[in-house]
């Protein structure tokens, strides 16, 4: 027997050694609970995972909600009923915040309704644009592909620090400003500035994602039906609005459910690069969330578990609305 | 309604040259079929004519005027594309009427439109419905109704009835020929299908390469074709070829013969052909004379295919050439015999080295040939 056979042997024994001992142990296990219990044997090592890190967090997310104190360990926080949303929701004049007892939830919410449309709408719109021209027969068009979608590669932290360094009041911006003579502006520090660059920024960091899906629904379009629009007279304006629109619907249905889950989830960009400043004018709701429950001393567990149950709940409806209108489209 | 001139028409994609120059005249009126393999250039040139490809050079003149820069909508063509093209997400009414809208035509005049357009393809119930709910002829029909609404000078087709099945086709094909006897407008129709060449044509088109081979009535094409291309793409089964050589050249006629067959002796003008020369003899399925006398070339059977109203001979020649012999009814003969059959006189083809037809006689020696014969 030759070196190599030998080798190929013991390889063999080694690659038949799982199947030696788990085929017994299944054999067992087969007539211990009988077959109709066995698929549940192989559904158990994902459903705990699942168990316990979401199902699980959420009951645990729901108990906080409904306990007291600033202590971690579950058995030493008193039962406190409603208060923790009776706190957050306690106001006098719900158009006013300053009113209310927990104003920043409220300034938070405020804001965040205010980002979501704004942000979503100029991501869609933007990423509908660059996917159009992308879409286009246009020169080194796989290399602005590339470039579009990169800021989606890059850390959270990373664009938000950029970004910074671009528009903190000593930097690039304001130096070319500078430059060609005109006054520097305190771009983060002015409250209307910082919210119109925390747009910016997010659509800038995730808008390549959008554009490759649409850029996807845009080539499922048959080039034909194109042609015949072209035969029919079309204006490049109708085309847009009678063929391409309606038949990007399935994807762009999609892109806007993603991007508004995306939207009311944003943190972690304007985190490091507005710190939800100027005072609370770019602070959004996870943000309140994470201040609430772990950056601001006395940790208040309870009332950011709450802050984020009305958080859920908003995007399970909004989840369970996007479920419905999907499912009366293909039955329609 | 218009006639259609291409001059010196070129077509190229980068370095690839598609159509290299073409000049083609189509008359007012008539239904032309351009036929050929796929990738010979049929497409494009509908293509460039829709305008929706640019030509490279030359000149394309709908009823006199140069189309050639004139953007696809005005240029008075409309076009029924393989694949439909349909608005999926428009209803059959909003297909058709799209683009009368798109030209700013009175309602009333759209409607009016559609509706004869409904009523001419017998599409009437279906206006409410969407693409997605139509069988393929529905569909099929749609795409020519769309194009009917827009009354064109000249119709396109590109393969339009290549995602049909086998039967509907043979209907959609009689429609389209009554459609256009009806409407009476020059029509240009591309298929790789010799037979809906054959059946609809006033004049069909043969390209290869991009290069025109044959233009002529069907039967002319049939009857006479140009080359061994054309005469080995129209009519089917294809034309029989047998290649040999020149024996005898005299006042008389002219001595074919083949390797491992008995010479062939064919009534022919002198001076067409010499002694030695090597040619190709051309031979449909359907003009052999079957014998029982031992007379003509011996052929054995491998494969008798009986379609009941016609019987199909593969044969081999001795030397191992194939041949097709079509016999008309169902025939007695059976895989393995040997059979004698004798190329009908007024039916023979002859080519040149090149592949050229070589004309056998004049027109009345065509005559006089046939008239002895059965």
């Amino acid at each position: 027997m030759s070196a190599a056979t030998r080798l190929t042997g013991a390889l063999a024994t080694l690659a038949a050694l799982p199947a030696r001992v788990v085929e017994p142990l299944m054999h067992g296990l087969q007539k211990l609970l009988g077959i109709k219990r066995m698929p549940w044997v192989f559904l158990i090592p994902n459903l705990t995972a699942v168990l316990l890190f979401s199902l699980l967090p959420v009951f645990i997310n729901i108990f906080y909600s409904v306990t007291g104190s600033d202590r971690l360990f579950p058995l030493d926080r008193p039962y406190v009923g409603a208060a923790n949303y009776e706190t957050l929701l306690d106001c006098r004049d719900y158009l006013d915040p300053s009113t209310c007892s927990r104003d920043l939830f409220w300034r938070a919410l405020g804001n965040t309704l205010l980002f979501v449309p704004v942000q979503v709408a100029a991501m869609i719109g933007i990423a509908l644009l660059t996917a159009i021209c992308l879409n286009r027969d246009i020169r080194g068009r796989g290399f602005f592909r590339g470039i579009f979608f990169f800021p989606v590669m890059l850390s959270p932290v990373v664009v938000a620090l950029t970004w910074q360094w671009i528009l903190q009041r000593n930097g690039a911006l304001n130096g070319l400003l500078t430059a060609i003579g005109l006054e520097p502006i305190n771009w983060l520090v002015l409250p209307d500035a910082a919210f119109f660059w925390s747009v910016f920024v997010t659509v800038w960091a995730h808008m390549g994602f959008f554009t490759i899906i649409l850029l996807a629904g845009l080539q499922s379009i048959p080039r034909d039906v194109y042609e015949a629009a072209k035969m029919d007279a079309a204006s490049p304006w109708r085309v847009f609005t009678r063929i391409t629109l309606p038949m990007l619907k399935p994807t762009l249905l999609v892109v806007f459910i993603l991007c508004v889950i995306r939207s009311v989830q944003t943190f972690d960009e304007l985190y490091v690069l507005t710190g939800g400043g100027p005072g609370s004018a770019t602070i959004l709701i996870v943000q309140f969330i994470y201040e609430t429950g772990f950056a601001i001393q006395p940790r208040n567990f309870g009332l950011a578990a709450a802050a984020s149950l009305l958080l859920g709940m908003v995007l399970l409806i909004f989840t369970l609305v996007q479920l419905r209108v999907a499912r009366g489209r293909s039955y329609g | 309604m218009a006639d259609l001139v291409l001059e010196k028409l070129r077509k190229s994609f980068g370095a690839v040259e598609v159509i290299p120059s073409l000049d083609l005249q189509i008359e007012d009126g008539e239904f032309v079929v351009f036929v050929g393999p796929s990738g010979c250039g049929k497409s494009t040139l509908l293509r460039l004519i829709a305008g929706l490809e640019e030509a490279t050079s030359g000149d394309i003149r709908i009823a006199g005027q140069s189309v050639v820069s004139v953007p696809a909508a005005d240029r008075g063509v409309a076009m029924v594309f393989q694949s439909y093209a349909l608005y999926p997400h428009m209803t059959v009414r909003e297909n058709l009427s799209f683009g009368l809208e798109n030209i700013r035509m009175s309602r009333e005049e759209i409607a009016r439109r559609v509706e004869a357009a409904a009523k001419m393809l017998q599409i009437e119930e279906l206006l409410e419905r969407r693409p997605k709910q139509l069988s393929g002829g529905q569909r099929q029909r749609v795409a020519i109704g769309r194009a009917i609404t827009r009354d064109p000078k000249i119709f396109l087709f590109d393969e339009p009835l290549s995602n049909l099945d086998a039967e509907l086709r043979v209907l959609m094909r009689v429609e389209i020929t009554n459609l256009h006897e009806r409407l009476g407008n020059t029509m240009i129709y591309v298929t790789h299908d010799q037979i809906e060449a054959m059946t609809m044509a006033d004049k069909i088109v043969v390209l290869r390469k991009g290069v025109i081979e044959q233009v002529g009535a069907p039967l002319e094409l049939y009857n006479r074709p140009c080359n061994m291309f054309v005469a080995g793409f129209i009519g089917s089964p294809r034309m029989n070829f047998v290649s040999g050589a020149i024996a005898e050249a005299t006042e008389a006629g002219i001595t074919f013969q083949a390797p491992h067959l008995p010479p062939l002796g064919v009534p022919a003008m002198a001076g067409k052909v010499r002694a030695g020369e090597q040619v190709t003899l051309g031979i449909r399925p359907e003009h052999f004379v079957l014998s029982n006398d031992g007379n003509g070339w011996p052929l054995q059977i491998t494969i008798a295919e009986q379609h009941g109203a016609n019987s199909y001979l593969h044969c081999t020649t001795p030397g191992g050439a194939p041949i097709l012999i079509h016999e008309a009814g169902q025939s007695r003969i059976g895989r393995g015999d040997v059979l004698f059959a004798q190329p009908r006189m007024d039916q023979l083809h002859l080519f040149d080295a090149e592949g050229r037809r070589i004309e056998l006689g004049e027109s009345e020696a065509d005559g006089r040939l046939g008239a002895g014969l059965p």
